[in-house]
């Protein structure tokens, strides 16, 4: 099974083309933005809350910037900073630049000190994106593996046709991507507390076994230590009215989008797993966070899967450009959800309730929507011209 | 047609993939075995029914799986929502 990819000189394979313009440190924000607002086909991320975190905070976000410059859907990198070698190690950017560089890709780091002022740097950094803009679009589309993929899933506005439709097609897929070679990422620890046991003893070895009901337990005291039920936030009120009715029916209809292949790794936020397969990541559920940290463990796209049985009609979805350099792709396994949010959702295996198609036979299609995106369509999020807010996951506390 | 879906044979609750009214008649097959009852009252889309009576603190059965017990008795054809069900994980004051 092929698509049509960009094949990076680390032999990743990207299915998007992006010249990405990252800040290193806050007083270089209007700078990348700035050079960003003025170049063809470039991406800029803004990280809006970095200063006074502590170390683990600190080495989160040197994860994302060195993970988003390695994501294979980025063609070359120019990074933006007021002094290349002034900074805490884990965020020096010379060290970023390193980093980046290991994958063969291009990555030019413009210093404001080297280049004598903020409006120096600005001209200069016009001209050298726009000469690396160039330079990328000549880089051709190839035939590769569909198994080369990097895809993380999540779902959302959970009903009951997420556990019976919308969640098992994705899995269906992800099980053939797997299969293939390919790699995975699903989340949500909140939402899997409640079937933890079940997905537990899917975990490789007993090793990730722990690593992941560690990860479970510290997630279920944390809520707990805030004096909250969790029952309270999971199932959400709109689950409620949408017909499901506890937390381990939420976790266990959650879980089906992970498909059932052995769980290969527990990986921390923006963590780049070192092998293919199927990985848990600890993480905060918000699509506003989630699909960055996806992004720069090297996801080429993210599924978001919902259920929507309570949206209005013409919903604006959840997140449209959270991933920033990974497209994200809406499923619905709810045929009246469909019919609201039809310009907005990508894939409905409704379908499947309808009883026009089985679980797998809404699977392949699946399949072929994505190796159309890989390849270069659209989604149908990619068409607006906006910029989400993002936010890093940061633990805090701010120092 | 059916209105319908049963995951599992060792479930006891299906879910509505159609609005279904007090008296209407509910179908739905498991195992390729088709099965017919009559909803006690309103079913929504995509909300549960018991397929089986269900006595008070025993559990109600969807993906082959325990997803919670019943709070008080659940006679076949009635809604199975948080009104007769308790989630049994993530509370201090239950225990498993």
């Amino acid at each position: 099974m092929k698509i049509l990819g960009y094949k990076r000189p680390d032999n990743k394979i990207g299915i998007r083309n992006y010249l990405l313009i990252l800040p290193v440190t806050r007083g270089s924000h209007i700078l990348a933005s700035k050079i960003a607002e003025n170049v063809t086909n470039c991406k800029t991320f803004i990280l809006g809350d970095e200063d006074g975190r502590d170390s683990d905070d600190r080495n989160t976000i040197s994860r994302v910037l060195i993970g988003l410059g390695l994501n294979p859907n980025v063609g070359a990198v120019l990074l933006v900073c007021n002094k290349k070698n002034a900074g805490y190690d884990e965020l020096l950017p010379s060290y970023i630049e390193s980093e980046i560089a290991k994958s063969g890709k291009k990555v030019y780091l413009l210093d404001i000190e080297e280049q004598n002022g903020f409006y120096q740097a600005l001209g200069q950094g016009i001209r050298i994106a726009r000469r690396m803009a160039r330079e990328i679009s000549d880089i051709q589309r190839t035939d590769v593996d569909f198994g080369k993929l990097t895809i993380g899933v999540k779902c959302g506005l959970s009903d009951a046709t997420s556990g019976i439709s919308g969640n098992p097609t994705v899995g269906y897929m992800l099980d053939a991507l797997i299969d293939q070679g390919g790699t995975a990422f699903f989340s949500e620890t909140t939402e899997v507390i409640g079937a933890e046991e079940i997905v537990a003893k899917r975990c490789r070895n007993d090793e990730v076994k722990q690593k992941f009901l560690e990860c479970v337990y510290r997630t279920e005291n944390e809520a707990k230590s805030t004096g909250e039920d969790i029952r309270t936030i999971n199932p959400i009120p709109a689950n409620i009215e949408a017909g499901i009715t506890t937390l381990e029916e939420k976790s266990l209809g959650a879980i089906a989008k992970a498909g059932t292949r052995p769980i290969n790794g527990v990986l921390r936020y923006a963590e780049r797993p070192k092998e293919s397969g199927l990985y848990f990541v600890d993480s905060w559920m918000s699509s506003t966070s989630l699909f960055i940290g996806y992004a720069a463990a090297g996801a080429n796209m993210v599924i978001f899967q919902m259920g929507g049985g309570a949206l209005p009609v013409d919903p604006p979805m959840p997140s449209v450009s959270t991933g920033l350099i990974a497209p994200i792709l809406y499923t619905t396994g709810n045929p009246k959800t469909y019919k609201r949010a039809g310009d907005e959702i990508d894939f409905n295996c409704g379908t499947i309730i309808e009883k026009k198609e089985t679980i797998s036979q809404a699977g392949e299609r699946l399949i072929q929507h994505i190796q159309k995106v890989a390849s270069g369509m659209y989604t149908k999020m990619e068409t607006w011209n906006y910029q989400d807010p993002i936010e890093v996951f940061l633990k805090g506390p701010k120092l | 047609m059916e209105n319908l879906i049963v995951l599992s044979e060792a479930d006891n609750v299906g879910n509505a993939i159609e609005d279904i009214e007090k008296n209407e008649v509910v179908s739905f097959s498991v195992n390729g075995q088709k099965h017919e009852f009559t909803a006690k009252e309103r079913i929504p889309f995509g909300f549960k029914i018991a397929i089986k009576d269900i006595k008070k603190g025993e559990p109600i059965i969807k993906y082959h799986e325990i997803i919670g017990k019943a709070s008080r008795d659940i006679d076949l054809g009635h809604l199975v929502h948080v009104h007769n069900v308790e989630g049994c994980r993530g509370r201090g004051d239950i225990n498993n």
